[in-house]
């Protein structure tokens, strides 16, 4: 048999399908491992949200960055009801805006809501493209 | 994206991929239904043992899954799974080799390769057990994995000359074998005429 046509031989014999008898329960093994894989992957990325969403309010706190934020939105809610008195606006919408002033702390908590939402998301995303 | 059962069995290995690529563990899951004994026969056929081979299988298919996204289509997706394997394979065999894995190692005993024992029905594996350890692996790595000679030298840190001499070693005994079986063959069944 020339070189050329016993290596094609050879070949078509390494690719001839084989099928195992166990080739099911193989492939059960694999999908169990792989729900393992995953279902560890889920808790790791639930954990490390949690876990960064409680460090990033800590941080929010401690660092007096609500104040600081707060401070600014007064500032903003004035600046805005002076642009409004300016381009007279209709009063009922500044009236809008000046009722807001007052859930000032509501607003607060809710950006530290979202911010740990954020940091939550942004660490699940980062932790799945790793 | 959730697939019937019944579709992803019809599918293509290609579609399978595709979905797979998506996320879906199920057609991932079709696919080494339909592979797994082919990834599971090469490592065999390189000298592992059936417990040695099934989990190297299983760890190709989990890197599979994870790297799917590499997967450009350009060979079968089989092909790819045992290239996989392959490395992992010589990763573990040079592992486990506690000495030069390209050293001289004894001719193993061909069996008896007369006409009357080549009239028996000859297959690759029954075959590949002829040669050494050494030769089948590089043989296995080039003809069963897709090799080149070049990667099996890389991988087996030995130089490409000395992997090419193995799998021509190798070759010829598997020669020798096949071309008794022919012979006999023609024997049994000789042609009419």
């Amino acid at each position: 048999m020339a070189d050329r046509q016993f290596e094609i031989e050879i070949d078509r014999l390494f690719g001839e399908a084989v099928v195992l008898p166990d080739a099911d329960r193989f492939a059960a093994i694999v999908a169990e491992r792989l729900e393992r894989g995953w279902r560890f992957r889920r808790l790791l990325i639930g954990g490390m949200g949690a876990l960064g969403g409680v460090i990033g309010s800590a941080q929010l706190v401690s660092a007096g960055l609500l104040s600081h934020v707060g401070g600014i939105l007064t500032g903003s809610n004035s600046a805005i009801r002076a642009g409004f008195s300016e381009a007279r606006i209709a009063s009922h919408l500044a009236e809008a805006v000046t009722a807001g002033a007052g859930l000032d702390t509501q607003v607060l908590w809710m950006s530290a809501a979202m911010a740990v939402v954020a940091t939550i998301l942004l660490m699940t995303r980062a932790i799945r493209d790793i | 994206m959730v697939v019937a059962l019944k579709t992803l069995i019809g599918a293509h290995d290609l579609e399978l991929v595709a979905l797979a690529t998506a996320g879906d563990r199920r057609a991932f899951g079709e696919l080494v239904r339909r592979q797994g004994s082919a990834v599971r026969g090469l490592l065999r056929r390189m000298g592992a043992d059936a417990t040695l081979s099934d989990d190297i299988a299983q760890d190709a298919f989990l890197a599979a899954f994870e790297q799917i996204g590499d997967f450009r289509g350009e060979g079968t997706f089989a092909a790819w799974v045992k290239r996989i394997a392959a490395r992992l394979y010589v990763k573990r065999w040079r592992r486990d080799q506690r000495t030069d894995i390209m050293a001289e190692t004894p001719e193993p005993d061909m069996g008896d390769t007369s006409p009357n024992a080549a009239a028996d029905k000859i297959d690759l594996d029954a075959a590949l057990l002829t040669l050494s350890p050494v030769e089948r692996l590089c043989v296995s790595l080039c003809y069963g994995a897709g090799w080149s000679h070049a990667e099996a030298a890389a991988a087996l840190n030995t130089p490409l000359g000395t992997v090419k001499s193995h799998v021509k070693r190798g070759l010829d005994k598997l020669r020798a074998r096949l071309a008794g079986k022919v012979d006999s063959d023609t024997r049994e069944f000789p042609a009419h005429g």
